[in-house]
């Protein structure tokens, strides 16, 4: 048994080692009997030196460990009394003081049994949890079930302002601006278990409000009985504050939208404003340029021909200063009409072939009088690589050039002009020119040189007194070169002049070109062309009638369409002139119906004012062969009419005229006039010819008889009235200007020393005419 | 100007090449009734033809010395009838001579030359334009 005992005891004692929590056994008088090594290890003192002595002396507070002490001799035993061991290096222990006396068999008290559990874990676990607690800055509130505060955090002393002993075991409600709805919100919680933001406003005892989130749950014991809440009322003063900016910033950003849409309108509305009075302004340009074209048309065309006329230095001088003027309007006026059409759009460019070498070259020849003039040279180098044939828009390419050519020759007083064509690169499908026309002029001062493009811009507010012209031509220009997809430059030095360089795109072709534009000279060779104009104002027939019968063609004249056709039922022609306005029936319907329905080929170009891409294509499609632009320029017409009539009407008639005329050349007279005054009809002819052999013999014998007997006044009758007759015989107009001399020197009684020389001169004219015009009648006789 | 509407001119003009021609030109161009005269002396004598327009050359003395001249055939023509219109053809081109024909009433003057006949035409027509106008004025005056 005792080796059982012994057994039992020492088990119980391992036992009681093994334990971490200090376990120790005091006497009645309070000093350590025994105890185990946590004991030991928690106080850091050995056995032998615990043993003995005041159990109480190792806490921190003494006084409270005597009184649980004393608790378990009272009550027997005592649970979970909180103490604090210390270590003799002066580390803390919580402990849970667990107590109960001991007693021999007899039940008498020998001492006290104490277990105190180690807590600092735990301890230190629940004061993290309440420091988190503690930190949040929302109000953490725990109520009874009766609504009583039973906890708080420092959060919610600092919102109510009332410390936490006051608030303790106060109604929870009051704090609110709504005790009641506060009320029902905690009943929810019971009643749910849980409720989540309710918007509630809390009360400082200085009267500031906060407006919280109210979330509750209910928290319950072990056996699931309810305690209490817990209350966490998030403060969403910011929310609130940030949130009412954000509405404020929203209001105000609406706002700003409706006067920035309001301003928009306006704008747009302006715009809209300004863009139609750009257009009234382009539609009454346009509309005035056209309407003015017309009557410009009539009297430029008639200044020319009154030019051609026998006038005094002085009416020459005035005529040209008319003509010169007209040119000029009419310069403007087109400028203007083609600015209106490209700001409107309506500038569009054609694509067909032509030959660019030629086309140039006649476009540069019409400079040359003008050249001549100022005593400029012209300089024209042109890269020999450019295929001969290209596609593009030969109009809008002379126009450009012509433009910037007639610039150089205008701001230049001395030296050239020189127009450079090279080719820049060739690719399969295309190739690049660079143009370049230099001049050595007044040149450009550089802060102008950008603004010389801009409409009605010239680059001195002088230029236009001393140079002339509206600041039109180098805005077309860079919109005509731009448009076609091309770029202008200008390289310019004040004093030594000025290059303008454009490069353009043209497509190559294996097409001829279309229409030689090359212009054909006056050739007084080529007559006999008979020319039907159709035309409906009368200025603009008598304008025609005049130049054709300059270039010695024949013409006949319908006043519209329907009497054009009526015409060509009865006589042939070779060449139509169709303006495209017409009243009854207009050029297109006109042409249209000669192609369609008479199935003729004339040859018919178009007259017309304002010359529209539109109208151009139309112009083809009805089969007119040309067109050409009023105010006509005589040479362009006399190069188009023979062009086009040369080239269906073949060799044959050519040939013939080659043969009249080799055998003319010897000959001091031309029957032409003859023949087309009298339709060749040789009753006529006999008669007029007849009429001169008449006529001049006695005319030759006063002549000759004046000169010898100084007789002026007879000399000046008789050549005055010969003088007539050299044109309709056809002699050379040399004799009749001879003949104007002796009229003139006799007529003034002035160097009549040169008179026989050049009444010598006349008489053997006249005699040969005589010769020949005598043999003329012998044959007209003979062949009828 | 229809039927027997025919326009009557009269062309005078010693130069009868020129005189032909200018014939010539009337008949192809305008259905005119175109009688020539070689002096001033044979138009006046014929006048009471009644022509509607006289085209008149200036230099009508040029060989027979002593015939009459160009402005008193015009001056015997409109002490004649004023309102025959009288255009004057000359190769002079001074302008004093234009305004001498135009102050002894001729309609207008027209210088010698290629566009010569382009030129009475034109005339030719605006003294029709005129008369119309004239009629028509009297017309209304008439009814007023």
């Amino acid at each position: 048994m005792d080796t059982t005992t012994t057994q039992e005891s020492q088990y119980a004692r391992s036992l009681i080692e093994a334990s971490l929590d200090p376990l120790v056994t005091i006497n009645t008088l309070g000093k350590i009997t025994d105890m185990n090594q946590a004991t030991a290890n928690i106080t850091g003192i050995t056995r032998e030196k615990l043993t003995g002595t005041d159990f109480f002396d190792y806490f921190t507070e003494p006084q409270k460990a005597r009184e649980v002490y004393q608790e378990v001799f009272a009550k027997g035993s005592v649970a979970d009394s909180p103490l604090t061991l210390r270590h003799k290096n002066g580390k803390l222990t919580d402990v849970l003081f667990n107590g109960s006396v001991y007693k021999d068999e007899n039940g008498n008290v020998l001492g006290v049994v104490v277990v105190a559990r180690d807590v600092t874990a735990q301890k230190l676990l629940s004061k993290y949890s309440l420091s988190l607690i503690e930190a949040s800055l929302d109000p953490l509130v725990t109520i009874s079930t009766e609504g009583k505060i039973t906890d708080m955090n420092q959060a919610t002393v600092n919102i109510t302002g009332v410390t936490r002993e006051k608030l303790t075991g106060t109604d929870f409600f009051d704090y609110f601006t709504e005790p009641q709805k506060a009320r029902e919100v905690y009943q929810e919680v019971f009643a749910k278990g849980s409720v989540a933001d309710s918007p509630l406003t809390l009360r400082h005892k200085d009267g500031k409000l906060t407006d919280v989130l109210f979330n509750g749950s209910v928290y319950k014991d072990d056996r699931g009985n309810v305690l209490g809440v817990v209350i966490v009322a998030r403060d969403v003063t910011d929310q609130k504050r940030v949130a009412t900016e954000l509405i404020e910033a929203k209001v105000f950003a609406e706002l700003a939208t409706e006067i920035a849409e309001h301003a928009k309108s306006k704008a747009e509305s302006a715009t809209r404003i300004a863009e139609d009075a750009v257009k009234a302004k382009q539609q009454f340009l346009s509309n005035m340029s056209h309407e003015i074209r017309t009557p410009m048309n009539a009297i430029i065309g008639f200044t020319k021909v009154v030019l051609k006329t026998d006038l005094t230095e002085k009416q020459k001088e005035y005529l040209s200063a008319i003509r010169v003027s007209g040119d000029a309007l009419i310069v403007l006026i087109n400028d203007i009409l083609d600015l209106a059409k490209v700001d409107a759009g309506k500038m569009t460019f054609e694509k067909t072939p032509f030959k660019m070498s030629a086309s140039i070259s006649s476009m540069l020849h019409l400079f040359e009088t003008k050249i001549q003039e100022k005593n400029l040279q012209l300089v024209k180098e042109y890269d020999k690589k450019i295929p001969e044939v290209l596609v593009g828009d030969p109009i809008r390419l002379h126009q450009i050039i012509l433009n910037l050519v007639s610039n150089a020759v205008k701001f230049t007083t001395s030296g050239q002009i020189t127009v450079k064509v090279r080719l820049l690169e060739e690719k399969d499908e295309n190739v690049r020119i660079e143009f370049a026309v230099s001049d050595t002029g007044i040149g450009i001062i550089p802060e102008k040189v950008q603004h010389i493009f801009e409409n009605f811009q010239q680059a001195t507010s002088d230029t236009s007194r001393l140079y002339g012209g509206t600041g039109l031509g180098l805005a077309i220009v860079k919109q005509l070169v731009e448009g076609q997809g091309g770029s202008i430059q200008v390289d310019s030095t004040i004093d030594q002049g000025s290059t303008f360089s454009f490069q353009l795109d043209f497509q190559k072709t294996k097409a001829a070109a279309e229409l030689e534009a090359g212009l054909v000279e006056l050739d007084s060779e080529i007559k006999n062309i008979k020319v039907l104009v159709v035309e409906d104002i009368a200025l603009n027939q008598l304008l025609m009638k005049t130049l054709l019968d300059d270039f010695g063609f024949e013409r006949d004249i319908a006043g519209n369409g329907k009497i054009a056709i009526e015409k060509l039922q009865t006589k042939s022609y070779d060449i139509i002139l169709m303006d495209l306005q017409m009243p009854e029936m207009n050029g297109f319907e006109a042409t249209e119906y000669i192609r369609t329905k008479m199935n003729s080929k004339i040859p018919i170009i178009a007259l017309t004012a304002d010359v529209t891409t539109v109208d151009l294509a139309k112009c083809k499609s009805v089969g007119m062969n040309d067109y050409i632009a009023k105010p006509v320029d005589e040479r362009l017409l006399y190069s188009k009419i023979v062009g086009l009539v040369q080239k269906p009407t073949s060799k044959k008639l050519a040939d013939k005229d080659k043969a009249v005329i080799e055998a003319n050349t010897a000959k001091c007279t031309n029957l032409e006039y003859l023949n087309k005054r009298t339709k060749s009809n040789p009753e006529l002819m006999m008669e007029m010819i007849s009429l001169y052999l008449e006529q001049t013999p006695p005319l030759i014998k006063v002549m000759k008889e004046g000169l010898q007997e100084k007789n002026w006044k007879a000399l000046h009758a008789a050549v005055h009235k010969m003088i007539p007759s050299f044109s309709i015989v056809g002699i050379n107009i040399k004799y009749e200007n001879i003949a104007k001399n002796i009229q003139e020197y006799s007529g003034t009684e002035t160097q009549t020393d040169q008179l026989p020389a050049l009444v010598a001169q006349i008489e053997n004219i006249c005699t040969q005419a005589y010769k020949e015009l005598e043999e003329e009648l012998d044959i007209i006789k003979n062949t009828n | 100007m229809q039927k027997e509407n025919k326009i009557k001119l009269f062309l005078v003009d010693d130069d009868a090449l020129l005189l032909k021609s200018l014939q010539l030109q009337f008949l192809e161009h305008a259905d005119f009734d175109v009688i020539t005269f070689a002096t001033g002396e044979l138009c006046i004598a014929s006048l009471t033809e009644n022509p509607d327009v006289i085209i008149l050359d200036y230099h009508l003395d040029g060989i027979e010395a002593n015939a009459m001249n160009g402005m008193q055939t015009l001056d015997n023509i409109k002490s004649f009838n004023p309102d025959i219109p009288v255009i004057m053809l000359s190769s002079q081109d001074k302008i004093d001579v234009a305004i001498n024909c135009m102050h002894h009433r001729a309609f207008d003057y027209v210088v010698k030359s290629e566009t010569a006949f382009m030129r009475l035409q034109k005339i030719i027509s605006t003294i029709f334009r005129y008369k119309k106008m004239e009629k028509e004025l009297s017309w209304y005056m008439d009814r007023m």
